[in-house]
């Protein structure tokens, strides 16, 4: 190829290229810097990930390091006495920042903070629903979730739980907050709706990691109607 | 056009036939089947899981593929004298170099397909639903080794060392998933020189982070306009390094 013509070929390619970069860059959607990922002892592990061009596998391995920690912790973060979950809004906002269409990562983190037993930070379960809402202000279940939590700051349960369980067969919905609400209604002695629940749960392929606990509850929940007078 | 397609085919059997073509095919399985067994960590969200892991391993596979060839594709035979023997044949020399780069693009794209095929056959087997396009995710990370392959090559011919190529060629891809980062230091930047020089560079580097469909499959499913830019992109971006290429092999004296 002589001189002029790969110079024009490459001016013509190289003018294209900047045109296309351009566009590229205002159609694409905008993924949260770097820099607002949470302190974490994983922070350069998902940086590293991200510069190899694998975002979205960094987003899976926090999940799983979320699920981990909430599950019986991990070595690298440990919670201070008497506050559970310390870490879980960085995990899942750690999740939720590098995949922000992660839906399931904010869903988690905020039906645990906000629901579970012995935890309930309300505070830092909306602050994660309210970020889910201004990445993605679509999003229905992170609405209804905060509506939720609107209704229990007020101490109105009856309007949180019809809110939660108009929500529960949405399959966006996580498993740990399909346990959360059928353990809500055990707590509030209402058990046959809490059995009905758990048998969805353990029909459900997608909850198998529960489908033990649900064995036994549905054992457990089914002799206590039994047992009850007039039954 | 002859010329090229003679070049090219042998290059695509020569590849197709090398020993480390099939061990990297190998290793692409094990990293599917790896996938298989990480994937069920993440309990509901299982499918996602190996759909991002089986999409990034043979991303990854086909870099590696892709960069090991091209900056071997020409040197090698430099080194070997063999290209005496091709360039006394009627074959222009950019002829030659389009041939053999094409021939490559060829056996590291069925690579990648016979990948693809088989992690999509498992994404179905778990019962992955869909939702986004994986032909698009697929045809993304095409592109990218595409643009790969053919930094590569002008990197081979420019410095003439297998070593640096390399090395300079994997640096370019993890600056060119840094291009959004980059124009974030460049909007912060206090620094009106660095903020352009910033710029600048980030304009050269190839944006592999916005033709990034994996990373955002979960968001839907891109614009149309996304998709025409995305392969004006590719192309406009391989053809400039191409060119450059043909121009440095020109002025080589064997």
């Amino acid at each position: 190829m002589r001189a002029p013509r790969a110079l024009a070929v490459f001016g013509l390619g190289a003018a294209l290229a900047l045109a296309a970069g351009s566009a590229l860059e205002r159609e694409s959607p905008s993924l949260p810097s770097l820099a607002e990922l949470p302190r974490t002892p994983f922070v350069q592990e998902d940086a590293a990930l991200a510069s190899a061009g694998l975002r979205a596998v960094a987003a899976d391995l926090a999940w799983v390091q979320m699920l981990q920690y909430a599950g019986g912790g991990i070595p690298e973060l440990t919670d201070p006495p008497r506050r559970p979950y310390h870490h879980l809004q960085d995990l899942s906002l750690r999740a939720a920042r590098l995949d922000p269409a992660f839906h399931r990562a904010y869903l988690y983190g905020a039906g645990v903070l906000g629901w579970l037993r012995g935890v309930e930070r309300v505070d830092e379960a909306v602050d994660i629903l309210r970020e889910c809402l201004r990445r993605d202000p679509a999003e229905p279940l992170c609405r209804t979730y905060l509506a939720a939590m609107a209704y229990k700051r007020k101490g109105d349960n009856a309007r949180m739980l019809a809110l939660l369980d108009a929500s529960f067969d949405d399959p966006r919905a996580p498993t740990r907050m399909r346990v959360v609400l059928a353990n809500l209604y055990k707590a509030r002695s209402d058990l046959a709706r809490a059995l009905e629940l758990w048998e969805k749960i353990r029909a459900n392929p997608r909850d198998e990691a529960e489908h033990p606990r649900a064995v036994q509850q549905i054992e457990e929940l089914r002799q206590r109607l039994r047992e009850r007078p007039g039954t | 056009m002859s010329a090229i397609r003679a070049v090219f085919s042998y290059t695509f059997k020569e590849h197709v036939r090398h020993r480390a073509w099939l061990s990297l095919a190998l290793f692409g399985l094990a990293l599917g089947g790896g996938g298989l067994v990480a994937s069920a960590l993440a309990q509901e969200e299982r499918a996602r899981m190996m759909l991002d892991l089986g999409l990034a391993a043979n991303e990854m596979i086909a870099l590696v593929s892709v960069v090991f060839l091209t900056v071997h594709l020409v040197l090698r035979e430099i080194e070997s004298r063999a290209i005496f023997l091709i360039l006394t044949h009627p074959v222009r020399r950019p002829h030659y170099l389009l041939g053999r780069f094409l021939g490559t693009l060829a056996a590291v794209g069925l690579g990648m397909a016979a990948l693809g095929l088989l992690h999509w056959g498992l994404l179905r087997l778990l019962g992955w639903g869909g939702g986004g396009s994986y032909l698009l995710a697929w045809l993304c990370s095409l592109g990218k080794t595409v643009v790969m392959g053919s930094l590569a090559l002008l990197l081979s011919l420019a410095l003439t060392s297998e070593a640096a190529a390399m090395s300079f060629s994997l640096s370019l891809w993890v600056l060119g998933h840094f291009t959004a980062e980059m124009h974030f230091l460049a909007e912060k930047s206090g620094s009106a020189f660095l903020r352009t020089m910033i710029e600048i560079v980030s304009r050269a580097a190839p944006d592999f982070a916005r033709l990034n469909y994996r990373d955002v499959w979960h968001a839907g499913l891109p614009t149309p306009a996304w998709m025409g830019a995305a392969l004006i992109y590719v192309l406009g971006y391989s053809a400039a390094c191409l060119a450059l290429s043909a121009q440095l092999f020109e002025q080589k004296e064997f």
